[in-house]
């Protein structure tokens, strides 16, 4: 809807933003052809997980900060957990890592596919939604839902249920799944290993807008492995690295007018996480699979157009399959799910890749494990400001498009970044102001 | 052998009259056969692709049109049913997956068609999805939701035990 404003300028109200999890909304305003103004506003209440977190046990993060969100909630549990162990000085075995990062590849499977498929793709086939997608390309659409329930399958067997998992705890799980039920899992995922590789190709076909930014790229980092359930050290494209516990003298949390998320800047600056930013700062740790795949459908080593994001985070959706894989291949039965932790007072973080993007938990605890402080911090927040970033680019560099079509392309950039402001919080509304 | 009629249960079990759904479907467990399979989702994508291939499926789900909390009532929406309305996926935004809901599942499936032939929803009017117990008169509405599954379930030839026994 378009709104003629007594200055002679333009409001172009969308209303809600579609497919993205949760809602929002959005501020362009443009005069002379310039973008003179790019808002992302966020007006949900605060939701006060970090307050009523304090009081509570050291053994409670898992599940409460797992209710968080429905798409993520093996986030929240990874880094909540890695924050108890290393507050307590314990480490867990490889075994209990394993199925941790199993337990992740099911989150990424599950999250990745619904985004990709069913919320990404209609914009570079130009439909609305999946709904309409569906007549067209239908065994696309079938295709994502099997990848999906992947994800939901290894959910429900490795978490115990496929939204908000209950067998997570703090030094590792309640009970492990059998090898007899891991390998009933094979035959779907390596079926949907050979379908997500066809996928990386088929979403490399899309038309991409050209546009480019110089992004400070964040991540962790493994030595071993590409970044999922944990990290040894966070790097940036910038070239700063630093082990995980230094993130928080590094990220910092403020507060703007305009939303009640918080923003975050990464030593001073705005920063990029999620897949982009995965893929670009560990591509040496992908799999030589899914190295060939990206390669071939394109990419390079690195890359910096965010609209490309979906072919990355197809590269990384083969990939979550592979690691699921490899670790079925890997497991034997008999090992304890858990090891004891006993509270001890400290301080201490924990941080994971969620599907889109690094999320990190501070925790700081009595002798009695009691928590004293809690910080949050998701991957939405800390992208907030390069989403500002891209839409005032995007805005000005499509300046002269139509508003239809420019508040189509600024909706698909927020898209890129397959927000979850259910996360970061909730609401939003999309509006362009011409004068 | 797949059973050709499916019971299944839709909502979160933690958020109050939600859990109906899985409350109900766990009755219904006792008094079908093994020809009827019954099962619980969180997810309503995997109605799409879970329900292909049977010919009778009863979904059961809280709901809100109004009516005093506990009501039963049955809506019908198998391949030769009308459409559900999906305005509130299509429309309203469009939405992510927090917008996906039974109505954008059953409209999803008819257009893959996946979608049975005979499709009952069984919906019970709720009131609270907070976190925490079902309200009480939506938990006392337990026996007339698993009489009404039945008594579908019977209407499109599966019989059970339930529906069987003279109502008192």
């Amino acid at each position: 809807m378009t709104h003629q404003l007594k200055d002679g300028g333009q409001v172009l109200n969308v209303g809600m933003l579609a497919r993205v999890e949760g809602e929002g909304g959005m501020h362009i305003e443009i005069k002379d052809r310039e973008v003179i103004s790019v808002k992302l506003n966020i007006f949900e209440p605060p939701r006060f997980y970090e307050g009523f977190l304090r009081g509570r046990k050291y053994t409670e993060p898992p599940d409460i900060t797992a209710r968080i969100c429905g798409i993520c909630p093996v986030a929240y549990q990874s880094a909540s957990t890695e924050a108890m162990e290393t507050i307590c000085g314990v480490t867990t075995t490889d075994e209990i890592q394993l199925m941790r990062r199993l337990l992740y590849c099911g989150e990424w499977i599950e999250s990745h596919s619904l985004h990709i498929f069913m919320l990404h793709a209609p914009d570079f086939l130009g439909f609305e939604s999946v709904l309409e997608m569906a007549k067209d390309y239908p065994d696309v659409v079938n295709m994502a839902l099997r990848l999906k329930k992947c994800g939901n399958d290894v959910m429900e067997l490795v978490g115990g249920r496929a939204i908000h998992p209950v067998n997570v705890k703090v030094g590792g799980f309640y009970r492990m799944p059998t090898l007899t039920q891991l390998e009933g899992l094979r035959a779907d995922l390596e079926r949907g290993l050979e379908d997500a590789l066809a996928a990386v190709q088929l979403v490399s076909t899309f038309e991409f807008p050209e546009m480019e930014q110089d992004y400070n790229y964040v991540s962790l980092r493994h030595p071993d492995w590409y970044p999922l359930e944990r990290g040894t050290e966070i790097v940036a494209s910038s070239g700063v690295r630093f082990p995980v516990a230094e993130i928080g003298e590094h990220v910092k949390e403020f507060h703007v007018e305009h939303s009640n998320a918080l923003h975050a800047h990464f030593d001073g600056e705005k920063f990029f996480v999620g897949p982009l930013a995965r893929y670009s700062l560990n591509f040496d740790q992908l799999s030589p699979r899914c190295q060939e795949a990206a390669l071939k459908a394109g990419l390079g080593e690195t890359c910096r157009n965010p609209f490309k994001s979906i072919i990355v985070r197809t590269v990384e959706l083969a990939y979550a399959f592979e690691e699921a894989l490899r670790i079925i291949d890997l497991w034997q039965d008999g090992h304890a799910p858990s090891v004891p932790v006993a509270p001890k007072a400290g301080e201490g973080i924990g941080a994971s890749e969620a599907p889109r993007g690094t999320i990190w938990h501070r925790y700081k605890i009595d002798a009695d494990g009691v928590i004293l402080d809690a910080q949050i911090v998701p991957p939405t927040s800390q992208n907030q400001a390069s989403i500002e970033a891209d839409l005032r680019l995007a805005a000005q560099q499509w300046v002269d498009l139509d508003d239809h079509t420019l508040t189509h392309r600024c909706e698909a950039a927020i898209r890129n970044y397959d927000p979850c402001i259910s996360c970061a919080t909730h609401f939003l509304d999309l509006r362009v102001k011409r004068s | 052998m797949t059973a050709r009629a499916m019971v299944i249960g839709l909502g979160s079990p933690d958020r109050g009259d939600d859990g109906i759904g899985a409350a109900v479907a766990e009755r219904v467990q006792g008094v079908v056969g093994d020809n009827i399979e019954v099962l619980t989702r969180e997810d309503p994508t995997s109605l799409v692709h879970a329900w292909h291939g049977r010919r009778a499926v009863v979904l059961v789900d809280s709901m809100i049109s109004g009516a005093a909390p506990g009501t039963v009532s049955v809506r019908h929406a198998g391949t030769n049913d009308a459409p559900l309305p999906t305005f509130a996926f299509a429309a309203a935004g469009r939405g992510g997956s927090h917008a996906f809901g039974l109505a954008g599942a059953v409209e999803l499936s008819r257009t893959l068609g996946t979608l049975p032939e005979h499709v009952a929803i069984v919906g019970i009017e709720s009131k609270t999805f907070d976190h925490g117990p079902m309200s009480a008169r939506v938990a006392a509405s337990v026996d007339n939701a698993v009489a009404a599954v039945c008594a579908e379930l019977e209407s499109a030839g599966f019989p059970t035990a339930k529906a069987n026994k003279p109502r008192r």
